[in-house]
């Protein structure tokens, strides 16, 4: 069969289910599961028209995610489940994997094998088949099988399983239909499925009859809440899970009867016994139907891998590959946050204020429209081209594959804090928000490694402090932007690295054992795919400034403004509580009210610091009143004009970070009123010790109720506040006492 | 400042703080990518 021949292909994803829909119609539960990155998200993203998270590493999802749709006047709900290897109860994933299909029994299970990858795929199917429950099986990744060259009979590997087997390339949506076609077959007619009963071998098999046999005469209420076949074989393998779960672990004479006799014939312990036996029947398989060209060529991922992976270039690669991204980042990201500024604070802000005259709103409460919301939220909204910039760059890096090589480099690093590479991709995860990041935990082995790591995360710079940074840049470095940015990354990495050292000498005592990252090949992300999951991404940023970005504004305009009528904002409730926490500030450089006041509304969200400055350092209305104001059509040419410039210089320094043109930094001096008042109350110096503090003071509030969700506690939190508060002032008092000793940036 | 305007005030204060508790709180941040049991799983209803 060809990629072509896979019947055709799915233009739109089925219809969503509609509301007309009988709702006593029975819905069709599909259960998605497979090796991890074999392509389920992408596959149901495909079908169903969601946007479940995708990436080019083992490991994305974490959870379980259901979309529902109706295919042929039927309803189907698909659910996603995080990848597993096999079904034994080590990792989250598997136990979130198992305990779904063992306890809601889906209709079917799709079994989405990556097709270049036969016999490790095939090992999950054949413990998938012992649950009882119809499998299909989904060859996806058909193309880059048939890219490498390989057969694969999929008719005699129908026959050897009793199986349905759909070739599929979930990114090209072809073999869909046929794929759901199936599905629904199987669920008209059950008697058409005839999955054969794989043979584990003679001893195995006697065993595993009696234990059956034992189970059905002494529970007989167990084999309608659980096939036997698999809970007999759970139950030789000694799965604590099953036995503690089921609580009949002392009545087990003749399980241990039955297995003593195989461990002494095999001299192995019974989970070997039974892995070995599952290998084999993946193992026999692939050799009938998997044929693979004699000569096999390096391709490009090795060619790659050999620079990218290398010992000694592997980390300075990695460096330099994040260097690149910030500079494109921020010189990609310049003219467009420049236009939001003066469109912000230009028309949008005039237009409010009109709108306010027009409704005869009291004068307060335009103040706080204007010098509240606009002010706070605004200056938070012209930070989106940039979020949105390093979002993409992010969705690239992930779609490509290098998350996970950056975890191999990072091996040796993280073998050192007593975590491995596997802790590195949670961490990289972190620079576009630390919140799922503390969720991608899961995919470690132990509660040790989890609660290190997610220690760790919020040292990862987030996408929510690169406001506070490109302010400070723009104000004092515009020349080396990129590098000021790249070494505020590093910084955290590195400190991460110092932390974990400390760590693992009080904390968390132990090493970590060796482990095997499985490594994808690289893959070009499609544009498509590209730019849903930066929305994606950069949404968040969005939701966020409409709802608790917007609220903080508001409660620190009325902060500033209140005991009512006081004169200077730093007689405000937010100046006095400033002022009170400015001299612990002092020794950093920036021990000013303003600074504090800032620094505490970040708390709940870090981009807040950069929106509270500008409430604070916003001229009051009035004071600086435009001498003409101009009409809200000339408004909307210019608007439009100005926008044409903007993308025009910003996909100029595209050119010139590749050297190619020089760079436009122009930027409207009038316009960037916060950068010019920061001049003047901050050095260099201070302002770098500043930057550095926001990276690390503490995670924000809700990467605190995402800590205390996944570990049931808040000591996780408690801890790390308390060490990022020593470790934010320390770094800052460094930085800013040095620098002055030693006499830079002064 | 007259007694409506502290109506008001209150009221927007309140709504503020609602609001606050809400994204916060109940929704968890809104978090990005939706990776997390605390969102709303994306179901095609219509
Ligand atoms: N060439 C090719 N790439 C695919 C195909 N299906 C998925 N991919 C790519 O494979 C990678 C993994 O896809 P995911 O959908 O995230 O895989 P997953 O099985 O959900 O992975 P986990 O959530 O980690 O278990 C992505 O980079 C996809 O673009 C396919 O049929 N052909
Ligand atoms: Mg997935």
């Amino acid at each position: 069969m060809s990629a072509e021949s896979i019947s055709e292909v799915m233009r739109d994803p089925v219809r969503p289910a509609a509301a007309s829909l009988s709702e006593e119609k029975r819905t069709i539960t599909v259960a998605v599961a497979g090796n991890p990155n074999s392509g389920k998200s992408t596959l149901i993203n495909a079908i169903a028209g969601t946007r479940l998270h995708v990436g080019n590493w083992p490991g994305v999802t974490v959870e379980k995610k259901e979309a529902l749709f109706e295919y042929e006047v039927k309803l189907i709900k698909l659910v996603d489940l995080p990848g597993t290897y096999s079904l034994s109860p080590y990792t989250q994933e598997e136990i979130i994997t198992r305990d779904y299909l063992v306890h809601e029994m889906p209709d079917v299970i799709i079994d989405v094998m990556d097709a270049t990858n036969l016999e490790r795929n095939l090992y999950l199917t054949v413990q998938l088949l012992e649950l009882d429950i119809p499998v299909i099986m989904a060859l996806n990744m058909y193309d880059e099988a048939e890219k490498k060259g390989y057969t694969i009979d999929s008719n005699m590997m129908e026959e050897m399983l009793g199986v349905k087997i759909v070739p599929t390339i979930a990114t090209r949506k072809a073999g869909l239909h046929d794929l759901l076609k199936a599905v629904v077959k199987l669920v008209d007619d059950p008697s058409s499925h005839h999955p054969k009963k794989l043979n584990y071998g003679e001893d195995i098999e006697s065993a595993v009859s009696a234990v059956e046999k034992q189970l059905k005469d002494s529970y007989p209420s167990l084999a309608e809440k659980y096939p036997l076949r698999w809970l007999a074989f759970k139950f030789m393998e000694e799965d604590e899970h099953v036995q503690s779960e089921l609580k009949i672990s002392g009545d087990v004479l003749l399980i241990e009867d039955a297995v003593r006799h195989l461990k002494k014939a095999h001299e192995e312990d019974m989970e070997s016994i039974m892995a070995d036996a599952r290998y084999a029947q993946a193992a026999g398989l692939t050799r009938e139907v998997l044929k693979r060209p004699e000569l096999r060529k390096t391709d490009l991922t090795e060619k790659i891998d050999r620079i990218a992976l290398n010992r000694f270039l592997g980390i300075p690669l990695f460096l330099a590959a994040m260097w690149f991204m910030f500079k494109l980042t921020f010189d990609v990201s310049k003219p467009l946050g420049d236009w939001m500024n003066a469109l912000t604070f230009g028309p949008f802000k005039r237009w409010a204020e009109a709108l306010v005259g027009l409704i005869h709103a009291p004068a307060w409460m335009s103040s706080l429209v204007t010098d509240g919301v606009i002010a706070g939220v605004g200056s938070v909204l012209v930070f989106v081209p940039v979020i949105f910039a390093m979002m993409f760059f992010i969705t690239f890096l992930e779609g490509s594959g290098y998350m996970a090589r950056a975890a191999f480099v990072m091996d040796r690093a993280m073998h050192s804090i007593g975590l491995h590479g596997k802790s590195f991709i949670p961490m990289l995860l972190g620079f576009g928000c630390n919140v799922p990041a503390i969720y991608a935990t899961r995919t470690l082995e132990n509660q040790r490694d989890k609660a290190l790591t997610a220690l760790l995360i919020p040292l990862m710079s987030c996408g929510a402090r690169l406001p506070v940074y490109v302010v400070f840049i723009g104000a004092f470095f515009p020349a080396y932007a990129g590098t000021v940015l790249w070494s505020l990354y590093v910084m955290g990495i590195a400190l991460a690295i110092v932390m974990g050292l400390i760590f693992k000498r009080t904390l968390f005592k132990g090493e970590a054992p060796m482990f095997i990252m499985e490594l994808p090949p690289y893959r070009l992300p499609s544009f498509k795919s590209l730019m849903i999951h930066t929305w994606e991404k950069g949404k968040h940023f969005l939701i966020k400034a409409g709802t608790y970005i917007l609220a903080v504004s508001i409660l620190v305009w009325f902060l500033l403004n209140l005991p009512w009528g006081v004169e200077s904002k730093k007689d405000s409730y937010l100046g006095q509580v400033g002022q009170v926490v400015a001299p612990v500030l002092k020794p950093l450089g920036f021990g000013s009210w303003e600074a504090a006041s800032s620094l505490m509304a970040g708390v709940i969200a870090k981009e807040i610091v950069v929106g509270t400055m500008g409430e604070i350092y916003v001229k009051k209305t009035g004071e600086e009143q435009s001498a003409v104001k101009p009409a809200f059509t000339a408004d909307l040419i210019e608007i439009g004009t100005s926008f044409t410039t903007a993308l025009r210089n910003s996909a100029e320094n595209v050119f010139s970070t590749f050297g190619i043109s020089s760079l436009s930094t122009k930027e409207d001096e009038k316009r960037s009123g916060l950068k010019s008042v920061l001049r003047t109350t901050f050095t260099p110096l201070s302002a770098y010790a500043f930057i550095v503090f926001v990276l690390l003071y503490m995670p924000c509030v809700v990467v605190a109720i995402a800590m205390r969700q996944e570990f049931g506690t808040w000591k996780w939190f408690g801890i790390s506040f308390a060490y990022q508060m020593a470790l934010a002032w320390l770094m800052a008092f460094v930085i800013y006492q040095g620098g002055t000793l030693l006499g830079i940036g002064g | 400042m007259g007694f409506s305007d502290i109506v008001w005030m209150g009221l927007i204060i309140a709504g503020t703080l609602y609001l606050l508790y809400r994204s916060v709180w109940k929704k968890k941040g809104h978090c990005a990518g939706c990776d997390s049991q605390s969102c709303v799983l994306k179901k095609y209803k219509m």
